[in-house]
């Protein structure tokens, strides 16, 4: 028996032990700090679409021209932004940081 | 008994208790299923659902739940005896710890990604939200009372610690500007900040620094007020100055950079006590009680006749150790953490186990390693008189630093170096969740008292009295009074979400007595200990300083509130548990 022939599985089982030890250690670092920043682009993609679409929330804003004309790209994130916007929220909500 | 050993039955814990009792709950009771989608997929947002890698989401929860609380808790136990504090860091995660983090998850998976307060008021009864907002608030003031002293009184009074911290937060703020400013690649960010941290804690190491730092502490019979020496009194100045950035500056340009910073501190620290540890391999010292007495008296228990100060008994084994360690074991924020983060970013519903639960077994290894630190690490070098000295000394933190600092010796790095790395990681530690704590308190009192009174929601003022808040908290009072009931506040959180899973599987036609009967014992054993506290510090009022009677006083208000809130949650739990379904009848 080759006792060279099992080193194809070790090396593929070590790559995948430092892939997922990578992974862990960007999820303890660098996750947090792309996540805010997602999270800060998102919300003022919401607060924009409020300000033309607020009237698909019962906002009074009478919907200018230019809102048709947004309209085809704003539709696929409707549902979402609509979820999203009239969630009930309270403070447990802000309790996914770090303090104990 | 050998330290390594002490580690091997650590993994052992986590081999039995993760593979056997908590996959046999996942696959019998929860049985996930993979063809649903998850709230993160289902209202995928951008915002709060997100779907992410089970590996990066396991990062992310470790670092969430780990902080100080695993450290701290277990150093302060040891004054039972290391062995009470080992068995209960292993039983109580094998029990009840991964228990609630899991099933915290999955609550909130199962049930499209609610927070903790909404299914307080739906599933208990309304006011039982307004409870566990209540709890957090306080749990939160208790948190910067127990860290602030620990900071500002402990570790930031050592003449070789405040540069090395002051130093490490510039850098911090070096790397917001390198990673958001000049956009450069994170890697070499990382590598040139904590390079140059490291230089910056060595700094604080030179003796000309020393003698300065000495000189602005002054004589330690100097006092301000009460028995506060002018070094605690400044020193915890600045950390509440520290804070006020943290909390007002966009959190990309102070918390975020300095956190990403002191992470790799912490972790160096981490990953190099433990290699030492191995390499080190020490038996435990024979002078070391594993037990030392059911009051955690430890004059009782060795000659106190050469400590400077006094140090006084903890109180019964039973509850208090109990809640002394709360992280490590179990603990109500990791609850929080799991349904309002986690269970918003879980792709699968099988991540669930392999995120919430592994990443509470990891936080068991780091608190028996912490535990060593204390056993081994200052019991082999200095003794049990050794770890006795510093803890009448108020020292807690210090005996990890020691600790940390011997183990880091064995793979070459000098104690003197090593002692002031271990106080600067602890530091470090505290003082990043400091300033997220002191942000979240507020928001939480524009929230509370903004419409009422609205300079509540300017960002200053809320800022401003949050602190002055912490102040009172920090500058009065006995530290071991307010760890026990910050642990009290975290274990009623605790207790109301093993009571949400209960409420929630008993709904749904499940098994529940395995969250049940964790939920009993912390709740009995929590309201316990909060009495103990209350009666303990009510009833030693007579001949104390000013700032030891405001802050007993402060402590006995606040147990007593503790307290009777709970028992108002446990009346509507046992009204909710007889309800036919378990959702709470709300009026319209």
């Amino acid at each position: 028996m080759n006792p060279f022939s099992s080193l194809p599985i070790v090396s593929h089982k070590l790559r995948n032990l430092l892939k997922t030890l990578g992974e862990i250690l960007y999820g303890a670092t660098v996750y947090e700090m792309v996540r805010d920043l997602h999270k800060e682009r998102a919300s003022l993609e919401h607060m924009f679409t409020l300000v033309v679409f607020g009237d698909l929330l019962g906002v009074p804003i009478l919907p200018p021209y230019y809102t048709l004309r947004l309209l085809p790209y704003v539709v696929p994130n409707i549902t979402g932004w609509r979820r999203s916007m009239l969630r009930e929220r309270d403070l447990t909500d802000l309790c996914d940081q770090e303090i104990t | 008994m050998n330290a390594v050993i002490t580690l091997i039955i650590g993994f052992l814990g986590i081999a039995v208790g993760y593979g056997v009792y908590a996959r046999s709950i996942d696959k019998n009771i929860m049985q996930p299923d993979d063809k649903k989608a998850t709230p993160a997929k289902m209202y995928m947002d951008g915002v709060d659902f997100t779907p992410a890698n089970r590996n990066v989401l396991f990062g992310y929860q470790f670092k969430s739940i780990a902080a100080l609380g695993p450290i701290v808790g277990p150093i302060v136990a040891v004054r039972w005896g290391w062995l009470p504090a080992l068995l209960w860091i292993i039983v109580g995660t094998f029990f009840i710890g991964w228990v609630q983090d899991y099933s915290s998850i999955m609550l909130g998976v199962r049930e499209d990604g609610q927070s903790f307060g909404a299914l307080s008021y739906r599933l208990v009864s309304p006011r039982a939200r307004t409870i566990l907002l209540t709890f957090i608030y306080f749990y939160l003031l208790l948190i910067m009372g127990a860290f602030g002293k620990i900071v500002g009184y402990d570790l930031m009074s050592n003449p070789a610690v405040p540069i090395g911290v002051l130093l490490v937060i510039l850098i911090g703020l070096l790397a917001g500007q390198m990673t958001y400013k000049w956009k450069m690649d994170i890697i070499l960010t990382s590598l040139v900040t904590v390079v140059l941290a490291f230089v910056g804690i060595w700094i604080g190491t030179l003796s000309g620094v020393q003698s300065l730092l000495t000189a602005i502490n002054g004589s330690p019979d100097t006092t301000v007020f009460g028995s506060v020496t002018w070094a605690q009194f400044f020193w915890s100045l600045v950390v509440l100055v520290i804070c006020y950035f943290g909390a007002v500056l966009p959190i990309w340009r102070w918390a975020q950079p300095i956190n990403y910073v002191a992470f790799w501190i912490v972790f160096l620290g981490i990953l190099g006590g433990t290699i030492g540890l191995l390499i080190w391999h020490p038996a435990f010292p024979a002078d070391f009680p594993a037990f030392t007495n059911w009051n955690g008296d430890l004059c009782a228990a060795t000659d106190c006749s050469g400590v400077e100060k006094t140090v006084g008994a903890m109180g019964p084994l039973w509850p208090l150790l109990f809640v002394t360690i709360a992280c490590g074991a179990i603990s109500g924020w990791h609850s929080l953490v799991s349904s309002s983060g986690t269970a918003r970013q879980l792709e699968k519903e099988s991540d669930a186990l392999y995120v919430g639960g592994g990443a509470m077994f990891l936080e068991m290894f780091l608190a028996v390693l912490s535990l060593l630190t204390a056993v081994v690490g200052v019991g082999v070098t200095r003794g049990f008189a050794g770890y006795v000295s510093l803890v009448a000394a108020g020292k807690n933190a210090g005996v990890f630093a020691v600790g940390l600092s011997e183990m880091m010796s064995h793979i070459g790095i000098p104690v003197s170096f090593g002692l002031p790395y271990g106080s600067v990681f602890l530091t470090l530690m505290a003082l990043t969740i400091m300033y997220l704590v002191v942000r979240f308190m507020r928001v939480a009192s524009a929230e509370f008292l903004g419409d009422s009174i609205p300079l509540f929601k300017n960002t200053t003022f809320g800022t401003l009295v949050a602190l002055a808040l912490s102040a009172l908290f920090i500058w009065t009072g006995f530290w071991a009074r307010i760890w026990i009931l910050f642990g009290g506040a975290n274990q009623l959180m605790a207790s109301l979400a093993l009571l949400l899973v209960t409420l929630w599987l008993k709904s749904n036609g499940k098994k529940y007595l395995w969250t049940l009967i964790p939920f009993a014992f912390m709740f009995v054993t929590t309201i316990y200990a909060l009495l103990l506290t209350a009666y303990k510090v009510l009833s030693t009022l007579s001949g104390l300083p000013v700032d030891k009677f405001v802050g007993n006083i402060l402590a006995g208000v606040i147990a007593i509130y503790l307290v009777a809130a709970a028992l108002i949650l446990g009346w509507d739990a046992f009204k909710a548990f007889r309800r036919p379904g378990a959702e709470a009848k709300v009026e319209a």
